[in-house]
């Protein structure tokens, strides 16, 4: 490789990599992650929910049993 | 890889397999996932709204209750320690996903649905979805809860909400950190955004012998209520019960009780309530205008009810509460 190619390489490595975190960035704030907030452009990010499972862990028994009063308090 | 849980506080840094501090929020191969979702340990048709206890949210109708296991906070006092402590997998549900639990309200014509005796917080989703669904029917949403959540969800749960009844347990970061493994500040920021979220919000302390029973304690408490939620936002002591982890202390006197609440009236509150231990005058609803008897209770019942078109019938001044 000449000293030319290697130094057009070089640029084009450092091009891409701030490239890459200018978008980055920017991407965060819109999402407001929490870089975006020194910027003063973050905005309310929505709250990432869990997702659910189909089995439940433990036993599952049928709704009629829940007639009886509950001794639970609140 | 680990996840990250932000619902609330403790944001919980997840390890594949492992759950969260509250035992329900769960990382299966990379994922959050809530186990819990459509699976209530409890549904309960029989609660009345007073045992929440909310005093100005629809007096005397019935509330349908549910709750599943978990909580994210673990309070040594618990009352419901034997659900809100328990793993998923050593408890029994019942299969209720969001659409039938509004069905069933919708059939049996329940006003509102509570979200209640663990804590809401922890089955954030289940909440949410039905809460949506059941704001589409006419059915309105109620929560009872620690308040111990992120801003940023809580927000996001609040535009289906209709009342809550939150817990400011202590007015200390210390023993909020000793007893309940939590922390003040984001309880108190909690009940500031529910409050201007324009939901009605209620009030419970729980008044516990030598933990927080001094008088500047209640003082401090009231005071930091009445700044921050407005006088109007009603305030309930309520008594103490040796239970779960903290059964070397007496239960709450009643003369405790009553002096707590004659504090919270001198510093300004309008409405204060005794609960969990028979009172005269602690379970009632005065005018905060003319001091004259609005609503008459008798633990959970009603016997009266004055109030015409949510004012008081002898003055006019308008009740803070959702009456119809």
């Amino acid at each position: 490789m000449t000293r030319r190619k290697f130094i057009q390489k070089l640029i084009k490595t450092g091009s891409v990599f701030v490239t890459g975190t200018w978008f980055a960035r920017v991407w965060a704030t819109l999402c407001g992650w929490p870089e975006g907030r020194h910027t003063g452009l973050s905005l309310p990010r929505k709250f990432v929910r869990a997702f659910r499972v189909k089995k439940y862990p433990g036993y599952v028994r049928p709704l009629q049993d829940i007639s009886k009063q509950s001794k639970w308090s609140g | 890889m680990t996840v990250q849980c932000e619902l609330c506080p403790k944001m919980c840094l997840i390890e594949p397999g492992q759950s969260g501090e509250c035992r329900v929020r769960i990382n299966i191969d990379g994922v959050l996932r809530t186990v819990v979702y459509g699976f209530p340990c409890s549904v309960n048709p029989y609660d009345p709204v007073e045992k929440k206890p909310l005093f100005h949210f629809l007096p005397g109708t019935r509330i349908l209750s549910v709750a599943t296991v978990g909580c994210n906070l673990h309070c040594l006092n618990c009352q419901n320690w034997e659900i809100s402590q328990k793993n998923p997998e050593e408890s029994t549900a019942a299969f209720l996903p969001p659409e039938k639990l509004v069905q069933l309200a919708k059939r049996y014509r329940y006003l509102s649905i509570a979200y209640t005796y663990s804590d809401p917080i922890i089955f954030y989703e289940y909440t949410y979805d039905t809460a949506k669904l059941a704001r589409k029917e006419g059915i309105r949403n109620v929560l009872v809860t620690a308040g111990y959540i992120n801003p940023q969800p809580w927000k996001e749960l609040l535009e289906y909400i209709d009342a809550a009844n939150i817990d400011l347990k202590f007015i200390s970061d210390d023993l909020y950190r000793r007893i309940c493994s939590g922390t003040l500040k984001p309880v108190q920021n909690a009940l500031v955004l529910a409050k201007a979220s324009g939901i009605l919000v209620e009030v419970t302390n729980l008044v516990i012998p030598t933990l927080n029973d001094k008088p500047e304690q209640i003082r401090e408490l009231a005071r930091w209520l009445k700044t921050n939620l407005g006088r109007e936002t009603p305030l309930h002591f309520s008594g103490f019960y040796p239970q779960h982890k903290m059964r070397h202390l007496p239960p709450t006197s009643l003369k405790t009780l009553e002096m707590a609440r004659e504090i919270a009236i001198s510093e300004g509150l309008d409405y204060v309530y005794i609960g969990n231990v028979r009172s005269n005058e602690g379970e009632n609803t005065y005018c905060p205008g003319c001091k004259g008897l609005l609503i008459e209770r008798k633990g959970y019942t009603i016997l009266q009810n004055r109030l015409k078109e949510g004012c008081c019938p002898d003055c006019s001044q308008e009740i803070y509460g959702v009456w119809k």
